[in-house]
């Protein structure tokens, strides 16, 4: 397993448009190494927030995130920390419309000084295990959806990161590609011993994990039985409010309580 | 793929755009180099004036706003020549005027026996003999020109000349001119006991720089040039041509630097959404930095080059005026295209400043939202 993976998420809150908007409010997360966590919730309910300060792309208002015992807070070097530990993958693939498959996945690989040809040959080797090594030639605008997001994978995998966070990879194609691109991002952190951290609003996709962390307000949501069994009431308006959190989804069957560790 | 051909990729992305971007930076260039070729011709053309008859320096009027009007007199060469820590003293009498096609043809008077003490560079023939006032020795071009040569018989300002010599000048001006006895060119010039400048060679061990100061501190008429950058005391055009050249050039950087400006700050625009994903991949703010600085060096050195060429051809179709061609020789010197480059890698860096201003302080997440 690759020790390298565990993310330390405790007490963070940041918020938007000075202070009006609470995306993360106190949020504590522990990810293990090598494990695959998938975070639901509604929209607006921090998930993709709590992605991107665990990707150092912004900054938390208060609280600490430690990845790979890396201290984000006191990195100095936060480019070259996304660059080493941690393989994005977006909704959008945002492969870049100008480059090849080949080239796009090349692009994470400049910042760790490797030369030109192991940078070809490694994304060569990488675009085959997404199953692109046919249409490494091809740019993004002649790829289908699902073949964009195997390329985007192949590029997450790069740099071989510790951590692969991935923003609803799937929701942008139809469930048949969507379920392949999953169990091929899937297939590969596995075999890499790599943590997984999928945002998704799919619960057939969320089931996949080993472990579902539910988001509400900026907070991860305790599970039932946990609550329960540390002695707790449910409080007046909770029942409510929680019928409202997967009522704005209709589509989604109910989620089953599932381990929680927040 | 390696991280130049990623910026060129990027340069080739809008190519019309890139391409009236270059052509643009290329105008400017153009009229850097050909500007400067010009103001080098002049400045040759200034210095082979002062290196002629192996002087140390000229002396001319004081004040004189070109050389060929300097006048200076008698008394003055007198007073020059007698000073002891002078060797000789060359006064030579210069006439430009129309001949022919040549609408700069130079009649330089000078006494023959002074002439023979450092003489242009003879082709064939002879040079000047004393007594012998009817001769004159032509420029290669001007011979050529008027289809003489020795032997052959001109006419001068109205005079007929017998063509004894044939020199190679060492500049247009001279090679399409003429040496005449002094006494006869003052005769047809109307300017009998007067010459243009005084050619001074100083004895050895002599400081010539303390000489020519001490010639014009000793005179209320004469001035002293002992090089081209003081050629300006004797005529204003050398220095007229260098201030045009210097602020035609810096309006050509201007325009060069807003043009680029303009280009990469639409292109960073364009890209916002892309820098946010390279930034999340892991790219540093410095190699953003040098994508963009890059970008915006190599469409200009790609300008530059161009514009070099544009500016070579330029000053030789300039070339093609007789008008021109009769006194201007442009210089092409390293410097000249040093500088063209310089002002290429000026532009590329100035233009290039604030959309990497703007692309670096844009936070990935910034980035990554924009559509």
């Amino acid at each position: 397993m690759n020790e390298a993976g565990t993310i330390d998420v405790t007490g963070v809150g940041k918020s938007y448009e000075e202070g009006r908007i609470r995306a993360l409010d106190g949020m504590d997360l522990h990810v293990a190494a090598g494990e695959y966590v998938a975070l639901v919730g509604p929209s607006g309910c921090g998930k993709s927030t709590l992605l991107h300060l665990i990707a150092a792309l912004d900054r938390p208002d208060e609280g600490s995130i430690v990845v790979a015992g890396h201290d984000l807070a006191h990195e100095s070097d936060l480019s070259h920390y996304r660059a080493r530990h941690i393989g994005m993958v977006f909704q959008l693939h945002n492969l870049l419309p100008t480059l090849t498959a080949v080239e796009n996945v090349q692009m994470p690989m400049f910042e760790l000084g490797i030369r030109s040809s192991e940078r070809e040959r490694r994304a060569r080797r990488l675009l085959g295990l997404v199953g692109m090594a046919e249409r490494e030639r091809n740019q993004p605008t002649q790829l289908s959806g699902g073949e964009r997001q195997r390329v985007a994978i192949a590029r997450a995998l790069a740099n071989e990161p510790g951590v692969i966070l991935a923003d609803e990879p799937t929701g942008s194609l139809d469930s048949t590609s969507g379920l392949q691109v999953m169990e091929l991002l899937e297939s590969v952190c596995r075999e890499r011993g790599a943590t997984l951290v999928l945002v998704t609003h799919a619960p057939d996709l969320a089931l996949r994990a080993d472990r579902i962390v539910r988001m509400l307000d900026g907070r991860v949501l305790p599970d039932a039985r946990e609550r329960e069994a540390a002695g707790f009431r449910r409080a007046p308006g909770e029942e409510r409010r929680l019928r409202a959190l997967f009522s704005r989804a209709p589509e989604y069957p109910r989620l089953p309580d599932f381990p929680c560790a927040p | 793929m390696t991280f130049l051909s990623f910026v060129l990729r990027n340069i080739a992305r809008q190519r019309v755009r890139t391409t009236l971007t270059v052509v643009g930076i290329a105008v400017g260039i153009t009229t850097v180099v050909a500007l400067g070729a010009v103001a080098g011709g002049l400045r040759a053309t200034a210095g082979a004036m002062l290196r002629t008859g192996g002087a140390d320096f000229i002396a001319a009027q004081r004040g004189s706003a070109d050389l060929t009007f300097s006048t200076v007199s008698q008394k003055d060469w007198t007073a020059v020549a007698g000073r002891t820590d002078v060797e000789r003293v060359t006064g030579v009498l210069m006439n430009v005027s129309r001949l022919g096609s040549n609408p700069y043809f130079a009649l330089l008077g000078v006494k023959p026996e002074q002439l023979a003490l450092a003489p242009p560079k003879l082709e064939r023939g002879q040079l000047l003999q004393p007594g012998h006032t009817d001769d004159v020795m032509l420029g290669s071009r001007a011979a050529s020109d008027l289809g003489a040569d020795v032997g052959s018989t001109v006419t001068l300002l109205g005079r007929p000349f017998a063509v004894v010599g044939i020199y190679r000048g060492e500049m247009p001006l001279f090679d399409g001119g003429a040496y005449a006895p002094l006494g006869i060119v003052q005769q047809l010039t109307h300017r009998e006991g007067l010459v243009t400048a005084l050619y001074v060679k100083v004895k050895s061990g002599s400081d010539p720089r303390a000489v020519a100061e001490a010639i014009e501190s000793g005179s209320d008429t004469l001035t002293t040039v002992s090089s081209v950058d003081e050629y300006g005391k004797v005529d204003q055009g050398v220095e007229a041509i260098d201030a045009a050249n210097l602020a035609i050039s810096l309006l050509a950087v201007l325009i060069g630097a807003v043009g680029v400006t303009n280009t990469m700050i639409m292109s960073v625009f364009e890209r916002t959404r892309e820098i946010g994903i390279l930034r999340a991949l892991g790219w540093r703010s410095s190699r953003i930095i040098r994508m963009i600085v890059g970008e915006s060096l190599l469409l200009c050195l790609v300008a530059a080059v161009i514009g070099i060429a544009l500016g070579v051809l330029a000053t030789k179709a300039l070339l093609l005026v007789p008008a021109i061609e009769s006194f201007l020789e442009p210089q092409y010197s390293s410097g000249l295209f040093l500088k063209a480059f310089a002002v290429g890698v000026g532009v590329g860096i100035a233009g290039a400043l604030y959309p990497t201003v703007r692309a670096v302080r844009l936070s990935p997440m910034e980035a990554l939202r924009h559509e």
